[in-house]
């Protein structure tokens, strides 16, 4: 194992080619990306190179910005990867400004092919193929490989098939990735999500998608292997170079306008409070207007659809480690979480066992797919404007009746975009009866528990009791309220919610807290429930604040509010 | 060259014939733009530049359509506009309005109820029968879109009108819309014969406080201290000649509030919008005292002196 573990950590790990496979012509475009990958990354260095290139200064402050920020970079890493680069950085930086015009666009070049060559991902047909076969215990053999041999004698193949749920147009999006690109722009809240979202888009006919990953993720040699071979691309957030993040977007552009269905996170990390993202970066997934654009210069005339996503969670693997790192408020400076519960074996096989306990675990529900603009689609795939009249999304990237590229206005676009994306998420967003049992326990924790501030109140671990009768009671009504939402069009009704009684309700988020968590959630003492970790009880009511004061009675409205209120300190 | 860009440029199109419409199309057309103009009930005749219409949908000829209806009105208008228009066209909205209870700006009922992304809103001093006579000036664009600052530009701006611009849309809509309502209190107080210095308090904490709401709706505070907020109140103070500060008077003089918009012949925003921003930024728990009062004012609650007396009274903290 240690010696396999060993061949697969040196990435990129690929099975090596005798044959290349055969494609077909009705085969998902990623197919053949193995044999694009060269003319992709000659196209990126080609397209880098001419933006930046052509102006001196402009390529001058590019190749000092990246040297500097890399070498800074290198030097408080010291790793392997640093023994490697640093070198080469502080030499170019030496040479720099002797070089002339002509050596420095050599330097650029050089640059770009390594950092493309760091990114681009990889398609292996007989990989994808062999993993499809698998299923449904692929999941359970991505994260607990050495569990697999033992579940399959005990319980046959894990039911990885009836946890994960899809719902949506999904016939629809069948029907449009034949003839556009689908660009899937889903809500983050683990490092599961890409993983779920791969198997569930192969099991509902739905073509493979490349994304981009942390490569932080890639130190899982079995889930690098997967993700490598997957079509994923690797995406060093520690990278603070500029050049850097301009190469990623021109790789994602670019596969994009290949045809390439995507994936992006708008969100750009894992939901740390557990809420639904209100304030969308959008980053990568902006590049699908610049695709758009680009094509129509070179009169190619592929849509690109806008499939917004919500990927909803019983449980969720990373609660501790993400809503603790919330309540630090060290959101953004622990950008990258190095130790969470995803590179840990043995919390990764706890949770697959837990899950595989659970009637259903995780839904993926695809909102309405729209044009990069905004717009909503019909039947055939054209966009529509208010009046319901078909209109052209070329429009939008031309000026006079001629296509352009403006990074600008693709940013304007990106933005209005990532305004829209938020109502979408909270309306699509499918409500999991361990998040509405927790809603109930965390309202009445703050009720009992008046003018003491956040912290206050997650200290206060086993202290507060609710009747096990009135818990019951108030997930009730909770529930018919959020059932009046349904009927509005304003939110979704998960599993167990929709049809079991409150208290088996109850019963069932009690269960699934038990036994994957280490610490306990809530505690039966005849006849209470007490509140044992207010901070994972947090995590799970957060996905409900937006829902706070619509699900209150009268007499839960003062301490909805304050609920309502933490979206502020989101 | 401007014979030359009369034949190469797209004609501009204004929705609405009102004072401020018709100053865009003098402007427009004074810069040699062919122009078409649409009105409801057009109450001036066309000019050689100036086309008049009553059909929307001969404005989709243009590329740069500004709007220029009362709020109110916008989103019918507008959706019926919209039926003409796709994805290529620009909308520009000078109005100071917010719409409805939850104070939508008009850029977001634009982008609703057309099919067009690339909008913008220009505020600042810029005042009908100025642009009509074409003294030199200056606006503000609030805009996303480079190419739309653009257009406004080489529509309206030359050397004498002098158009810049921020991508902080709704900074600039909730200015328009604060400054409209703070002409009227300027024009009020200079009727009842106040100094320089309560002027002068008056209109900072006025605009204190509408930065304070700006921010609250997700503008920027510094936009409130450029040509779309002081820039633009400003103007008023000096006494340019914005309807607004007519409606004040009058105000000020004992008439009603229905009277004194009536006679001052033009929509005014601020008088319909004062309450619902009052209750808006109290339920959001913003501090906006001037607010608060303007409303009470404007709904005949409050006399003239009791409003004086009353700004003068609030409690004095720090700035």
């Amino acid at each position: 194992m240690s010696l396999l573990t060993r061949f697969l950590q040196s990435p990129p790990v690929r099975v090596p080619t005798l044959f290349p496979p055969r494609v077909g012509p009705g085969d998902p475009r990623i197919y053949s990306f193995n044999s694009e990958r060269p003319r992709i990354i000659d196209d990126l260095v080609l397209r880098v190179v001419e933006s930046h290139g052509r102006d001196e200064e402009r390529l001058l402050f590019a190749l000092n910005e990246a040297a500097n920020a890399e070498v800074r970079r290198l030097a408080t890493q010291r790793d392997a990867e640093a023994e490697v680069s640093l070198d080469h950085w502080r030499r170019l930086l030496r040479r720099l400004g002797k070089m002339s015009h002509v050596e420095r666009v050599e330097a650029l070049k050089k640059t770009v092919r390594h950092m493309g060559e760091d990114i681009a991902g990889n398609f292996d047909v007989r990989v994808f193929r062999a993993t499809r076969r698998m299923v449904p215990g692929v999941l359970t053999a991505i994260m607990a490989p050495s569990e697999l041999p033992h579940e399959i004698v005990r319980t046959g193949w894990p039911r990885v098939d009836s946890l994960v749920t899809a719902e949506g147009p999904i016939t629809r999006l069948r029907e449009l990735a034949r003839t556009g690109t689908l660009v899937l722009v889903p809500t983050h809240a683990s490092n599961l999500d890409s993983i779920a979202l791969g198997y569930l888009l192969d099991r509902e006919g739905l073509p493979p998608v490349v994304y981009g990953a942390g490569k932080n993720l890639f130190s899982n040699p079995i889930i690098s292997f997967f993700m490598h071979n997957l079509g994923a691309y690797r995406v060093d957030r520690r990278v603070r170079a500029r050049l850097y993040k301009d190469v990623l977007k021109a790789y994602s552009c670019l596969m994009i306008e290949r045809g390439y269905h995507s994936l992006f996170f708008p969100g750009g990390t894992r939901s740390r409070s557990g809420m639904v993202e209100t304030h969308l970066k959008l980053g990568l997934a902006g590049t699908a207007v610049e695709a758009f654009a680009r094509n129509l210069t070179y009169g190619v005339k592929r849509p690109v659809y806008m499939v917004p996503a919500t990927i909803n969670y019983a449980l969720c693997l990373e609660a501790e480690t993400l809503i603790d790192d919330w309540l630090k408020g060290a959101g953004a400076a622990r950008y990258i979480i190095e130790d969470d519960e995803f590179s840990s074996i043995d919390r990764m096989v706890a949770f697959t066992k837990k899950l595989v306990s659970l009637r259903s675990a995780a839904v993926i529900r695809f909102g309405e797919p729209l044009d990069p603009f905004g717009n909503p689609i019909d039947e055939e795939g054209r966009s529509l404007a208010p009046s319901g009249k078909t209109i052209d999304p070329a429009t939008y990237v031309s000026r006079r009746g001629i296509p352009s590229v403006d990074a600008a206005r693709d940013a304007g676009y990106t933005r209005e975009l990532g305004e829209m994306l938020p109502a979408i998420y909270s309306r699509e967003t499918v409500v999991m009866w361990t998040q509405l049992v927790a809603h109930v326990l965390y309202r009445h924790l703050v009720a009992e528990s008046p003018g003491i501030d956040l912290f206050g109140r997650q200290r206060r671990r086993g202290e507060v009791a609710m009747s096990r009768e009135r818990l019951v009671a108030e997930v009730g009504e909770a529930r018919d309220r959020l059932r009046a939402l349904e009927s509005a069009g304003l939110a979704r009704l998960g599993p167990v919610l929709r049809n079991s009684a409150p208290d088996e309700i109850v019963a069932q988020a009690l269960s699934a807290w038990r036994g994957y968590h280490t610490k306990v959630v809530a505690n039966e003492v005849d006849p209470d429930v007490v509140i044992e970790d207010p901070n994972l009880l947090l995590y799970y009511q957060n996905r409900l604040v937006g829902f706070a004061e619509a699900l209150a009675g009268p007499d839960q409205v003062a301490a909805a509010r304050e609920i309502a209120g933490l979206t502020a300190s989101a | 060259m401007s014979q030359e860009q009369s034949t190469n440029e797209p004609p501009v199109a204004v929705v609405g014939g009102g004072r401020f419409g018709w100053g865009l199309a003098d402007t427009a057309a004074r810069h040699g733009r062919r122009v078409i103009l649409w009105s409801r009930r057009p109450q001036r005749p066309a000019t050689e530049a100036i086309h008049v219409t009553q059909e929307l949908g001969e404005l989709a000829a243009a590329e740069l359509i500004f709007v220029a209806v009362p709020s109110a009105f916008v989103g019918e208008v507008a959706g019926r506009l919209g039926e003409h228009l796709d994805g290529a066209h620009l909308l520009v909205h000078v109005s100071r309005g917010l719409v409805g209870d939850e104070l939508r700006p008009l850029s977001a009922i634009l982008r609703e109820v057309t099919p067009c992304r690339r909008i913008g809103a220009l505020g600042g001093p810029v005042v009908a029968d100025a642009l009509s006579r074409g003294e030199p000036g200056g606006g503000i664009v609030g805009t996303r879109f480079p190419e739309v600052r653009d257009a406004v530009r080489g529509a309206l701006g030359r050397s004498t009108l002098r158009i810049y611009s921020t991508d902080d849309v709704m900074g600039v809509e909730v200015a328009m819309t604060l400054v409209g309502l703070l002409s009227v209190a300027v024009g009020f107080a200079r009727a009842m014969g106040v100094g320089p210095a309560t002027l002068a308090v008056m209109g900072t904490r006025g605009m204190a406080e509408a930065a304070r709401i700006g921010a609250s709706f997700g503008g920027r505070i510094e936009t409130f201290g450029g040509l779309a907020g002081f820039g633009d109140l400003m103007a008023a103070i000096a006494g340019d000649t914005r309807p607004e500060l007519g409606v004040g008077a009058r105000l000020a003089g004992g008439m009603s509030p229905a009277e004194a918009a009536r006679e001052a012949g033009a929509h005014i925003e601020g008088l319909a919008v004062a309450r619902r921003i009052a209750d808006h930024v109290e339920r959001a728990g913003v501090q906006a005292p001037l607010t608060g009062l303007l409303a009470t004012l404007f709904e005949g609650k409050i006399s003239a002196e009791g409003m004086i007396k009353a700004l003068m009274a609030r409690r004095v903290g720090e700035e």
